[in-house]
């Protein structure tokens, strides 16, 4: 089994205040990796660190073969990795289908001054990014929302707008920071349908996630941090039973519901 | 709706190039003219600050060595006069890139700083380098611009000539405002991080953007140049800077249909408002401090009924704003 | 030999004059960058005006209270201070407030900057376009040695360093203060502790006008009293903030003076009317160079 994500040593310090210490884990291809514990133990640091939005302060992060750690964020995006964000972070003055458009920029190569002179060859581009576009939206259910602005969408669409936005770049690994948070659970099973949908197009998934129905069902590994450290590693079923997981994240509680 | 706006915009279309048929008043001409003048460097000024959302303190420097780049060039070096227009070009190329680099490398406000300072520095120079410039004496005698041997050399032929420029290039404008450069330059507005995380450069489309907002405005400053035939670096100060963003926040920022409208209203309204004299900068400030706080999105909102997000203006929400603002903060 | 001595000297002495004079123009810099920087760090917003206020206030000093009233400057500093004072509570209350709560910051912005011409017109209203200057108010110079000093110059650097200690003495101390650096530094957190961020921001903007108020009183003897007196202070705060590093109060005093005495020493080399380009020629080099700043203190890039 290939790796498609590797990180050795990472580190990040918060002007002393340490977020990550030390975490080096691998994810296979072909897989949907959890990263889980509790607030605060530098998940989303983690994922910031491998997109490229925070430098890390030591430490190196492979993708494939390639390192990416001290790359700036869109070269890592143009590798393949897309992402969606724990707090939304959309273009509010836009509707769905430029939202996805935007993320489809990538796919219209042509510059300014071409642009300027040979409007037929920008037409052909636009179209075909719109093209990708509506199918994109056909995918996440979308479709008849198009045209509305995202800022008038409740909350859970908007969470697939982000999804259908990081789609568009027809990423190879996809970052998914805390999908299921703040979604009903009618929404929440929409979501983790697509997101299965997502993963049989042959999109590897990573997410971060509180949601354990969602980790245990759907991922096949899952490393746990705690104050930003790796605690442990494994399958759902592995997990579930580490004494200090439960002790640091999922409670006696879970253990007992699950006894 | 869209046969509406065509034929709108036909009527306007014909009323202009009727216009000055029928006003003779060459002071009237002049204006239109400086009212074309102003319509392109708005348009520029727009993709940076309306669109990206950096804000851009510098446009009178910009626009001055446009403005002078064509000037020396001719009185001078006695260059052809048209040669300005390739090399307003370069100079706004130039501008683009050399401060754009450096401020829009790197997040944030760095452009607003480095451009009110360039702006100044650029003055500062016009008005020392006297052997060069001519210092606060200005340049004198600066020719017509011509072609193929026809001189433009009344407001009148220049208002046909400047009428048809400002076309191209409003076309121009509202071609890259609709596109994917419109469209990325606003989410860069909106949340460049996640721009960013599309695998977009951002600070790559800041500096595009900032470019053509320099090329925008040095091509203003070589039309303005040869349309006055006399320039001194005092017109160049922070005020023209000022008075260009408030052309574009009171038309409408992001739309090329409120910069041409805040660029006619800023530029008439002084003609049309004298009677108040010596208050009149006083009241108009204040307007467009009142318009920046109820009407952000200018004029053209008024309009946009389906945009609802934009529409800052109806009279109830205004009120509950203005509680909302004034007194709930004071409350709290 | 004798000659090439007494050149030798006089080398010295305008060296060390020079740099005294620096370190009273950096001062002024760090001052205005001090001024700038609370309220960006706790309002977000560049206060584009803040320039203005420091007109503002050397026309309500010199202009009213010490040439119309002819009160002693004693009294007119107390009194400046006042109004000031209360302008710094109307500007918070009535402006700052609502533009924070703007769609885009670049309305906020857009308004500082309409604000500052709102203000000089005012000025321009009320005292009339013609610049004046103030005699007899802290005029004459002390002597050193061979040294001469300004007693301006000795004014400024005594001031300045007084109220850099009692702000560091007042944010490090009193309740208000701490309140004010927690606000600065996450305003979330803040409002979560049970801090009223929207009084703070008050209080910033209040002290911010009060420093403008030091500054302006302070550079009376050096420029004459006009609406553009304070626009390359102002602009010049602006680069010693990005010199010393964005948004970092220690960085923005070390910016402010190392200014201030490279800018006198560029008059060795360069005419003294390029003096002025040189804080926006060391803005560009830093920022292409080092955009953190003297001090490598990297909060605040946003």
């Amino acid at each position: 089994m290939k790796t498609i994500l590797r990180t050795e040593n990472v580190v990040k310090n918060f002007s002393g205040l340490v977020a990550v210490r030390d975490l080096s884990f691998e994810m296979a291809e072909r897989n949907i990796h959890a990263l889980i514990g509790p607030n605060g133990s530098g998940k989303t640091t983690t994922i910031n660190m491998i997109t490229g939005a925070f430098p890390v302060t030591s430490g190196r992060i492979f993708y494939g073969d390639t390192e990416i750690s001290g790359m700036p964020t869109y070269q890592i995006a143009r590798l393949g990795i897309g992402r969606t964000f724990q707090n939304l972070k959309l273009f509010h003055s836009m509707t769905v289908m430029e939202n996805l458009m935007v993320g489809g920029h990538q796919m219209m190569p042509a510059g300014i001054f071409r642009f300027l002179v040979d409007p037929a060859k920008s037409r052909q581009e636009e179209k075909q990014v719109e093209e990708k576009a509506k199918q994109v939206l056909d995918f996440i259910g979308m479709y008849d929302l198009k045209d509305e602005k995202v800022s008038s969408l409740p909350y859970g669409r908007q969470k697939m707008t982000e999804l259908g936005r990081a789609l568009m770049m027809d990423p190879k690994l996809l970052f998914l920071d805390e999908p299921a948070a703040g979604l009903n659970p009618s929404e929440r099973v929409e979501f983790v349908n697509i997101m299965l949908k997502t993963f049989d197009l042959g999109i590897d998934l990573f997410l971060i996630e509180h949601n354990m129905d969602v980790v245990m069902n759907i991922c096949s590994r899952i490393t746990v941090l705690n104050f930003g450290a790796k605690i442990a590693e494994g399958t759902p079923d592995e997990i579930k039973n580490n004494e200090e997981v439960i002790k640091a994240y999922l409670g006696n509680r879970y253990q007992a519901e699950k006894a | 709706m869209k046969k509406v706006k065509i034929a709108l915009m036909a009527l306007v279309l014909v009323l202009l190039i009727a216009f000055p048929l029928f006003d003779s008043n060459l002071y009237h001409q002049q204006l239109m003219n400086q009212v074309f003048v102003n319509i392109i460097v708005v348009m520029g000024l727009n993709f940076i600050t309306g669109l990206t959302g950096q804000m851009n303190l510098g446009t009178a420097g910009i626009f001055a060595l446009g403005a002078y780049g064509s000037a020396l060039m001719c009185t001078k070096l006695g260059t052809p006069v048209w040669l300005g227009f390739p090399i307003a070009i370069v100079i706004g190329f130039l501008i683009g890139r050399g401060l754009g680099y450096p401020s829009l490398r790197v997040k944030g406000v760095y452009l607003s700083l480095t451009t009110i300072g360039f702006s100044e520095v650029v003055r500062l120079i016009l008005t020392n380098a006297i052997d060069f410039t001519g210092g606060s004496q200005g340049v004198q005698n600066i020719p017509f611009l011509n072609l193929f041997g026809f001189e433009f050399n009344t407001p009148f032929k220049i208002y046909y000539l400047y009428f048809a420029l400002t076309i191209i290039m409003a076309i121009a404008a509202a071609r890259i405002v609709s596109s994917k450069w419109g469209r990325v330059f606003k989410a860069i507005r909106d949340n460049s991080d996640a721009v960013e995380a599309c695998g977009i450069d951002v600070a790559n489309l800041k500096i595009l953007a900032f470019t053509m907002a320099a090329v925008y405005g040095c091509i203003g400053g070589f039309l303005y140049t040869h349309m006055m035939g006399y320039i001194n670096p005092t017109a160049f100060n922070q005020d023209l800077s000022v008075n260009y963003l408030v052309m574009m926040m009171i038309g409408g920022i992001g739309s090329v249909a409120g910069n041409v409208l805040g660029a006619v209203m800023v530029t008439l309204l002084p003609e049309i408002l004298r009677f108040m004299q010596n208050y009149y900068w006083l009241i108009f400030s204040i307007i467009t401090l009142i318009f920046a706080v109820f009407l952000p999105y200018g004029i053209v909102s008024l309009f946009k009924k389906s945009e609802r997000q934009e529409r800052h203006f109806d009279i109830f929400h205004s009120i509950k704003k203005a509680r909302e603002i004034w007194g709930g903060r004071i409350a709290k | 030999m004798t000659i090439w001595k007494e050149d030798e000297k006089t080398m010295l002495e305008s060296v060390l004059q020079l740099i005294v004079s620096g370190i009273a123009m950096g001062f002024i810099y760090a001052l205005v960058g001090i001024e700038y920087t609370l309220v960006w760090n706790s309002t977000g917003l560049l206060n584009f005006s803040h320039d203005k206020f420091i007109m503002l206030s050397a026309y309500i000093f010199a202009g009213t209270f010490v040439i119309r009233m002819g009160l002693p400057p004693a009294i007119g500093v107390i009194a400046s201070l006042l109004v000031m004072f209360l302008f710094g509570v109307l500007v918070a209350v009535g402006i700052f407030n609502p533009l924070r709560s703007m769609a885009s910051p670049i309305f906020a912005v857009m308004g500082t900057v309409v604000l500052g011409r709102i203000l000089s017109e005012m000025v321009r209203l009320i005292w009339g376009p013609i610049p004046f200057t103030l005699p007899n108010y802290l005029t004459g110079t002390y002597q050193v040695g061979n040294i001469v000093i300004g007693r301006v110059n000795i004014w400024i650097i005594v001031i300045s360093s007084l109220l850099v200690a009692a702000l560091q003495i007042f944010f490090k101390t009193t309740k208000t203060g701490k309140a004010m650096r927690c606000v600065q530094q996450n305003k979330k957190a803040a409002t979560l502790m049970g801090i009223d961020v929207s009084r703070n921001i008050v209080f910033t903007i209040v002290l911010s006008s009060l420093v403008c108020t030091v500054i302006g009183m302070l550079v009376i003897p050096l420029f004459t009293v006009d609406t553009a007196m304070a626009n390359m202070i102002g602009l010049k705060g602006f680069s010693s903030g990005v010199i010393g590093g964005f948004g970092y109060l220690p960085g923005v005093i070390a910016g402010g003076v190392f200014l201030g005495v490279l800018e006198n020493f560029s008059t060795l080399v360069l005419p003294a009317v390029y003096k002025d380009c040189v804080g926006f020629v060391l803005m560009i080099i830093f920022l292409l160079v080092r955009p953190s700043g003297i001090l490598g203190h990297r909060k605040n890039l946003r």
